[in-house]
């Protein structure tokens, strides 16, 4: 049982709380805990003692972790055996023990022996050139990081470690969750409430979807009983007590631990202006405590309309985040750029601004593919930030990739000046803002100038000379 | 009427109690001492009922409550600001290359405060000039030259469709200066200011630029009349006598006025007559002053 936290610690207390905990619960209240819902399927006469599972997922984070390492190694076959293969003693490259920050499993395996290709979003990747799907663009970012020194080409400023690790962030995790388990899998006829998930399953049809789709957000089981900086610390591996809820000494991958999009919306939460982490968790909490409590039967139209809305809170805020980093790393192309340019100009040596130019630029074209991967149309929006960002960073000479050729070499043309792209990088910021309202808005370019134009800005006046 | 009060309360306002009280005090020290008139009569001069309650004079008040609501009107305007400040910093990006490299923050200040300072004057100078050269603005700004009795009130005798144009300039000179000064100098830029309004704004103002409406001829040495604009420059601006049309459009600076030819220095002693040639008193019926006679 995951819950040893209340047993090792509480116990004590219980007896002086417990009369007062069960008069102020209601049976409406949420539950802070996304583990040890019990079995409600009917006839199940299995051993397990709970239904919630959702392993599979927190292996694909951790394959897309370790992926992550290994794309800068540019060992193709590794890179392949962890997107496609299915060795169950690969090894969890990461996250790896670090200090005290001790990971309870070692290999893919002992979480749940699965990989990433099979779960890559198949439709059309429209910010990538050569009209591929999902696997597809992987696939090409493998072979390219695995024909450049430390999956980093200089003359394209493309980071591929960045570049996959994004976009699989989106077309694998986001992608599943968003577009399949929060979307055709609440309906009534596909996985029933009042069926097994799959035969001998001890959990329901309902329960295994929502439980799928929580595992792809990323969030230890326990989010909402910490801030949202605790969970930033547990990503960074900074905080075994933060992280290790049933005081193991371990870190225990497939429930306490924090990984992708869940990291992300930590890291914009702590800074204290948004809470989307809380509000999604809570929402997956809401979803699941209103499947546990019809017991077992199918649900009804009105309830499935009730966690349909849980869903688009998930969505909406999931999306945020995303567009959040897309914000974030706007600016920080933005602001590289202007280092280079000052360098540039004085004669100095860029290469070093240049790779964190293209590490920058990386993760903000991952995340921007990453957006477009929920199986919506994003209309015009996607059509801008495709254009504004291109096929690859500004390079020297003001060219920039354009396309892919027969031989799946880049092509590069004349593009924009360099103030023109910093440009775009400011107009990514504002399509950010005016199309998904975020919030938390890391590395604002132009946040200085709306403050000085409301405090400095003319005032009416109807006064003559 | 929290805005019509705020005229007076607000250091940013011309009409603000406190440059009231230093025009005041400026016009008796200058009353006194440099024409050695009686106290009497200037104390006297300060309440005349014959200024304060002329028909020109009251003709001044109905136009600044009318104003006071067109003025709401304009908040629409005032929200394009941020978009136009935006606009001019991202095409600053075209034209320039972004410098990294930070300057002393009270440089900026002092770079950021002075360049705002010169091109609001200058655009005041400007718009002003048109209004009077261009023969469909002057006649929206004759309604401001109306004015027979000039009272410090009388910088808010404006026709609403002026105070439109003037909050435009108003605007467009903002958000260059931001956008512009933002671009080369980011989060540094700020304004020196002496209490929460521009230094110079209340330099001008504390040193009795409420005295150019009004009839205290105070004047300047003639050299500094071409670098700076006194009140009874702008006196001469309202006389009714056609030597003195088109002269002094200059807010703060008269260099405008120098380089333009259009600077004519006080005479000692002027005693000028206000007012538009020919006008009879139904020019300061609110009616006439708005759609014209």
């Amino acid at each position: 049982m995951f819950n040893k936290r209340l047993t090792a610690k509480a116990v004590p207390l219980t007896v002086v709380l417990g009369s007062a905990i069960l008069i102020s619960s209601s049976a409406f209240a949420r539950s802070n805990l996304y583990a040890d819902f019990p079995i409600t399927l009917k006839d199940y006469s299995g051993s397990a003692t709970t239904s919630v599972s959702y392993k599979g997922q927190m292996a694909r984070h951790a394959l897309e972790s370790s992926l992550k390492k290994l794309i800068s190694k540019g060992d193709m076959s590794a890179m392949q055996s962890y997107y496609s293969g299915d060795d169950a003693n690969r090894a969890i490259i990461a996250p790896a023990t670090k200090g005290d920050f001790v990971i309870k499993q070692s290999t893919i395996g002992e979480l749940s022996n699965k990989n990433l290709s099979g779960k890559t979003y198949k439709g059309l990747i429209p910010g990538w050139p050569g009209n591929m799907t999902g696997p597809e663009v992987a696939a090409f970012m493998f072979e390219k990081a695995a024909n450049v020194d430390g999956g980093y080409d200089a003359a394209h400023a493309m980071d591929y470690t960045q570049l996959v690790s994004k976009f699989l962030m989106g077309a694998v995790t986001y992608n599943q969750a968003v577009d399949n388990y929060l979307d055709e899998k609440l309906e009534a006829d596909n996985k029933p409430n009042n069926k097994p998930y799959k035969d001998g399953a001890a959990y329901t049809g309902k329960e295994h979807v929502w439980d799928e789709a929580f595992g792809y957000f990323g969030a230890p089981a326990h989010t909402l009983t910490i801030s949202a900086q605790d969970v930033y610390n547990i990503a960074k591996q900074k905080d075994i007590a933060a992280a290790d809820y049933n005081y193991d000494g371990k870190v225990d991958l497939s429930n306490e631990m924090a990984f992708g999009h869940a990291y992300y919306a930590s890291s914009y939460d702590k800074g204290g202006k948004t809470t989307y982490l809380h509000d999604i968790v809570g929402a997956y909490m809401d979803g699941r405590d209103l499947i546990t409590s019809v017991n077992g039967r199918a649900l009804s139209d009105s309830e499935r309309d009730e966690l349909k809305g849980y869903a688009q809170t998930i969505k909406t805020n999931w999306e945020k985040v995303i567009a959040e980093s897309v914000f974030k790393y706007a600016g920080s192309t933005y602001k590289d750029m202007m280092k280079i340019e000052a360098i540039i100009e004085s004669g100095g040596d860029v290469s070093k601004e240049w790779r964190t130019y293209s590490k920058h630029w990386g993760e903000l074209k991952g995340f921007a593919l990453a957006l477009q991967v929920a199986g919506k149309d994003m209309g015009e929006t996607s059509v801008k930030l495709n254009r504004l960002i291109g096929f690859s960073p500004l390079l020297l000479g003001n060219t920039q990739v354009t396309g892919i050729d027969s031989n799946g070499e880049y092509v590069q043309s004349d593009a924009e000046t360099w103030g023109g792209y910093m440009v775009h990088m400011l107009k990514v910021q504002n399509l950010m803002v005016d199309e998904f309202g975020v919030v938390a808005r890391s590395n604002d370019m132009t946040a200085g100038l709306s403050e000085l134009v409301q405090s400095l800005g003319a005032k009416s006046s109807a006064e003559n000379d | 009427m929290t805005d019509f009060f705020a005229n007076f309360l607000n250091p940013e306002k011309r009409l603000f109690i406190g440059y009231l009280i230093s025009a005041a005090f400026i016009a008796l020290i200058w009353l006194r001492i440099a024409q050695k008139k009686p106290l009497t009569e200037i104390v006297s001069g300060f309440f005349s009922t014959n200024v304060w309650f002329s028909k020109s004079a009251l003709a001044d008040y109905k136009l600044m409550v009318l104003n006071q609501f067109f003025i709401k009107l304009l908040a629409p305007i005032l929200i394009g600001q941020l978009a136009l400040t935006i606009f001019i910093f991202e095409n600053m990006h075209l034209l320039f290359s972004r410098p990294s490299a930070s300057i002393p923050v009270w440089m900026v200040m002092l770079i950021f405060t002075l360049v705002l300072f010169i091109l609001d004057d200058f655009s005041r100078y400007l718009l002003h000039r048109l209004m009077h050269r261009i023969p469909l603005l002057w006649r929206f700004h004759k309604a401001h030259h109306s004015a027979t009795n000039l009272t410090p009130l009388t910088v808010l005798r404006t026709h609403p469709i002026e105070a439109v144009l003037f909050s435009l300039r108003a605007i467009i000179v903002h958000s260059l200066c931001l956008g512009v000064c933002f671009f080369f100098f980011a989060e540094s830029v700020s304004l020196i200011e002496i209490f929460g309004s521009s230094m110079f704004v209340v330099i001008f103002h504390s040193l009795g630029s409420n005295l150019r409406h009004s009839h205290v001829n105070l004047s300047y040495w003639s050299w500094l009349e071409k670098i700076l604009v006194s009140p009874a420059q702008h006196q001469l601006h309202h006389s009714i006598n056609p030597k003195h049309y088109d002269c002094n459009f200059g807010a703060v600076l008269a260099i405008w006025d120098s380089i333009g030819g259009s600077c004519i220095v006080s005479e000692k002693n002027q005693d000028i007559k206000f007012g538009l040639k020919d006008q009879s008193d139904n020019a300061h019926k609110l009616k006439n002053l708005i759609i014209g006679s």
